[in-house]
């Protein structure tokens, strides 16, 4: 009966059995009944690395290979060539498609909802002369123009193509919009309106057409288009000059703040320095316009310290708006249990690597200092907690957990301190009783206490023989008796502080 | 079937160019028959009365039967066999003239348009008219008289249910997939730039009522299209058939007319007996059209376009191409021989230009007036949106060309050109046969109701 197991010990003490080990103590060695409970769905290989705690993702059912599509009951379906009446015509025009057999050939047809009509204005007599008279335009025209737009589905593009008015003046593009919407503005505003006022609102607002602001904007396409090619190098060259510049101001901000760090340190709070993405953005119109002022001031480097626009560009102190935000989005993320950890201000805010990726919080879980791991681990272990597993790494765990670590290895150190101030003592002391016996053995008194008695008859023969050769040695066979002291044990150590203290 | 939006009723596609007639069921990806749009009559009776205009007065033969529809109806005044299809004119009949009724992509003459059309759709399809809706393709700059007469045929004469009239700008837009696009359509016999807009065409700019008159070339108006493959043409054969210093002028016969020939070396003369039982009665016309598919067809095997602009020691890098005619004469062409004639295409020489005043548009000049036509807003759009179709187009090098010579001007342009053959020659049809299978579409049709209660007018109405 080799295999006595603590189980078997405790059966035969009737001892309660040993408590199940708590989430965050080392998990004990699953026994071979709990192991044969394998579910299905999941390879031995698997299951014996993970053990029982299996992850709900895990699909624990056994899996099924797809399911055949199901193609109409497996029967053969009968078409049959059938005339249909198509709901979106006027006339009787029957035309003729395949169907499956059974379909009602007097069902409406399919594609007959996609028969879409706008809604197309009409306006009276009474009303065009009210509202809508205009002197550019005659009521026969604006009926045709109405006309024209209901024809091609209000495509602009299409209606001004086709606009040919007999005896009418030449209409732009915009004439003809600006003529159809404020038309249709009036009568909306006019009409009794039966929806809510939200609604006329909306449709007054897509109704909206901004005459000369489009006939401007064409402008400025048309002058784009019209381009020479020698305008278009240049455009191409200022591009160029604009983007070595901003590339020549990151330089010397680059290199500012590497002087700042030097000569300030931490003092110059280069670490808050945000890069203001909004300033370079900004700069460039006004480079521009400076280069295109003189060309010839190229080869002159501004520096930014110098230039008015750098401080536009960095700002020494933390961003005022940002603070702010921070404080209105406070009560949102109470509200949503979100809590912002606070990112560590890097060093050069603009470099990869000072960039953190998401990452899992048990992946940072805080790890005591290599240099007192062992003996950490121990004292944790001696409260039986794992320091390496967490179960529930939640945020106030992992807080609890790098807290206990801290308390932990403060204790560590503390411990080793002590150790070592004892150790001190105990040295000192050793000394001190020494000096005292010295002083004894020259005045021939022996005093041998335990163990020490021996040592220090040594010590004595030792010392006879040095000194006849020479006094000056003295020194010497102190330095040597504190050497052998240190092998000393302790309760003469304590001794010794005394004596050396009352010395 | 609802889900992609296709509700087949077996409509027909009918595509009348100015080499084919192309013609197949909606919903295919090819036409079903591709039939030469030429054909050839003889005259039987009394042929010294008749001048070669005798089929304008309106008493056509229609053609019957297989073996290119060679048949006749017996008047008793003249008797004019029509002789259409693949066997038709290409096969040597004594005295056979050779007439095209298509001009510039429209169709000109209408007198034997309803033979073409009845030996397309019973010889060709096997089908009967009269149960079957028929999309018919137009060019943009056809003439509103001449789609109401279309239709008119249509009805009247073949009796079909339902008819629709559709642009072939549009409809090459639509095989591309698009909606708004600049088709550049390379023809047997036209080119042209047809802006489309959401699916109609742009056809501002020349001042007339509804449609540009037709010239040849329309500066004002959004389409714009010229006689360019025409004076491609004319060049390969005046290259052809002119002497050189490093060959003498190429013979023309088309092999009907060669009783036999020996093979001789490259660029030696050929050795060939003509077969004088036939010199007798061959037409001018015939021989002429025969010549003509005999240039084409050396063109399409050997020219070609450099891409990057002319430049004589490029085009002499791309070698030599060896051709034989029918006589037996072959030779090496060189490269700038071939490409010589694709330039034409793009650039003109200034010898060329000071001796004909009315020379063709080349494609980036048809191409930027048909731009500077439409609005500038739409221009970026109709920019990255180029549609290359057209068997004209197939021209070896042609879309990279056009692509360096647009962005040498515009900036962002794309072209689509399909890669498939089938897909450019054939692109209108394909449209078509989009556009008519189309579940919402069958709403569009003119039934030959709405054409008996509202007459003609109906065809501009529907067919925007």
């Amino acid at each position: 009966m080799a295999g006595a197991s603590a189980a078997d010990v405790r059966s035969i003490l009737s001892l309660p059995s040993a408590p199940t080990p708590g989430p965050s103590q080392p998990r004990k060695q699953s026994n071979a009944a709990e192991r044969a409970r394998k579910p299905d769905g999941i390879s031995r290989e698997l299951y014996s690395l993970i053990g029982p705690s299996v992850p709900t993702l895990a699909q624990l059912a056994k899996p099924r290979l797809k399911q055949k599509p199901n193609l109409g009951g497996g029967g053969r379906v009968k078409w049959e060539w059938q005339s249909f009446k198509n709901g979106a015509r006027s006339d009787s025009l029957r035309l003729s498609h395949w169907t499956k057999a059974g379909t009602d050939p007097d069902a409406e047809y399919p594609f007959a909802k996609y028969n879409v009509q706008p809604t197309s204005y009409v306006f009276s007599q009474d009303e065009y002369t009210r509202f809508l008279e205009d002197k550019d335009w005659t009521k026969e025209e604006t009926d045709y123009l109405f006309e024209l737009v209901r024809e091609y589905d209000s495509r602009f593009y299409i209606v001004h193509d086709r606009y040919e008015f007999p005896g009418g003046p030449q209409r732009s593009l915009e004439d003809l919009r600006d003529r159809y919407c404020s038309v249709c503005r009036k009568l909306v505003r006019n009409r009794p309106w039966a929806g809510d006022e939200a609604a006329k609102m909306q449709l007054l607002s897509s109704l909206q057409f901004d005459k000369d602001r489009e006939v401007t904007r064409k402008k400025y396409i048309a002058s784009l288009e019209s381009r020479t090619p020698q305008q278009k190098a240049e455009e191409e060259a200022l591009f160029i000059e604009l983007k070595r510049l901003e590339q020549n101001e990151r330089r010397f901000k680059k290199d500012r703040d590497e002087l700042l760090r030097t000569l300030l340190g931490i003092e110059s709070g280069l670490p808050d320095i945000q890069v203001d993405e909004d300033g370079l953005v900004s700069a460039p119109p006004d480079t521009k316009k400076r280069k295109r002022g003189h060309h010839s001031a190229t080869a002159e480097p501004e520096t930014p310290v110098a230039s008015g626009s750098a401080t536009q560009i960095i700002s020494l102190v933390p961003s005022a708006p940002k603070k702010a935000q921070s404080a209105k989005s406070a009560a949102y993320d109470a509200l949503h249990c979100i809590h912002r950890s606070e990112v560590p201000p890097a060093a050069a805010p603009t470099t990869k690597a000072a960039h953190q990726p998401v990452y899992l919080r048990s992946y940072k879980l805080p790890t005591p200092k290599v240099a007192s791991t062992a003996k950490v681990a121990q004292a944790l272990g001696e409260l039986g907690i794992s320091s390496t597993r967490l179960v529930m790494p939640t945020r106030e765990n992992c807080a609890q957990l790098e807290s206990l670590l801290e308390t932990a290895s403060a204790l560590v150190e503390t411990k080793k301190v002590v150790d070592k101030v004892e150790h001190d003592i105990r040295v000192l002391k050793e000394r001190m009783g020494m000096g005292e016996r010295d002083s004894e053995a020259e005045d021939g008194e022996a005093q041998t206490p335990g163990d020490e008695g021996a040592e220090g008859e040594m010590e004595g023969r030792a010392q006879s023989v040095v000194s006849t050769r020479s006094t000056r040695s003295v020194r010497s066979r102190k330095q040597s008796s504190r050497r052998s002291m240190s092998i000393s044990s302790v309760d003469t150590s304590a001794t010794g502080a005394m004596k050396r203290k009352r010395y | 079937m609802v889900n992609y939006g296709g509700d087949e009723v077996a409509a027909l596609v009918l595509d009348i160019g100015t080499s084919s007639i192309r013609v197949g069921y909606a919903g295919d990806d090819t036409p079903k028959a591709i039939i030469p749009t030429t054909y050839g009559y003889t005259e039987t009776d009394e042929p010294s009365s008749e001048p070669a205009n005798a089929n304008a007065d309106g008493d056509v033969a229609m053609a019957e039967g297989e073996e290119g529809g060679a048949a006749g109806t017996q008047s008793a005044k003249k008797k004019v066999k029509l002789h259409i299809g693949s066997n038709g004119p290409s096969l040597w009949r004594a005295g056979m003239k050779v007439n095209n009724p298509v001009q510039n992509g429209i169709i000109q003459d209408f007198e034997p348009i309803p033979s073409l059309i009845s030996y397309a759709l019973e010889q060709a399809l096997r089908c009967n008219p009269s149960e079957h809706p028929i999309l018919v393709t137009e060019p943009a700059w056809n003439t509103p008289a001449n789609r109401e007469r279309m239709a008119e045929i249509l009805f009247e004469e073949f009796n079909v249910p339902a008819f629709y009239i559709s642009n072939t700008g549009v409809l090459n837009a639509f095989a591309a997939g698009k909606g708004s696009a600049l088709v550049v359509d390379i023809g047997h016999s036209a080119a042209s730039v047809t802006p489309v807009v959401d699916g109609f065409v742009m056809r501002r700019g020349t001042g007339s009522l509804t449609y540009p008159c037709i010239s040849l070339v329309d500066t004002f108006s959004g389409l714009a299209h010229s006689a360019l493959p025409q004076l491609v043409h004319a060049h390969a054969r005046h290259m052809l058939t002119t002497p050189s210093s490093r060959r003498p002028a190429i013979q023309l016969y088309p092999h009907q007319l060669i009783a036999h020939k020996q093979p001789v070396d490259a660029g030696v003369a050929p050795k060939f007996e003509l077969r004088k039982d036939r010199l007798e009665g061959t037409t001018d016309s015939w021989k002429q059209w025969y010549e003509a598919k005999e240039v084409d067809e050396w063109i399409q095997s050997v020219a070609g376009i450099l891409d990057q602009g002319w430049n004589e020691h490029a085009a002499n890098t791309r070698g030599m191409r060896h051709y034989e005619f029918p006589t037996g004469y072959n030779n090496y062409f060189s490269g700038i021989e071939r490409h010589s004639v694709g330039e034409q295409f793009f650039t003109h020489s200034p010898q060329l230009i000071a001796s004909n005043p009315n020379l063709p548009k080349p494609i980036p000049n048809l191409i930027s007036s048909s731009l500077n036509a439409c609005d500038m807003e739409i221009r970026q759009v109709l920019l990255g949106n180029i549609v290359l179709t057209g068997g004209g187009s197939l021209f070896a090098g042609f879309a990279d060309r056009l692509q360096a010579e647009l962005s040498r001007i515009h900036s962002h342009v794309k072209i689509h050109a399909p890669g498939n053959p089938a897909e450019r020659r054939f692109g209108g049809w394909l449209g078509g046969s989009i556009l008519a299978s189309l579940g919402t579409f069958h709403q569009l049709w003119i039934s030959k109701e709405e054409w008996q209660e509202h007459g003609r007018p109906i065809v501009g109405q529907r067919c925007k």
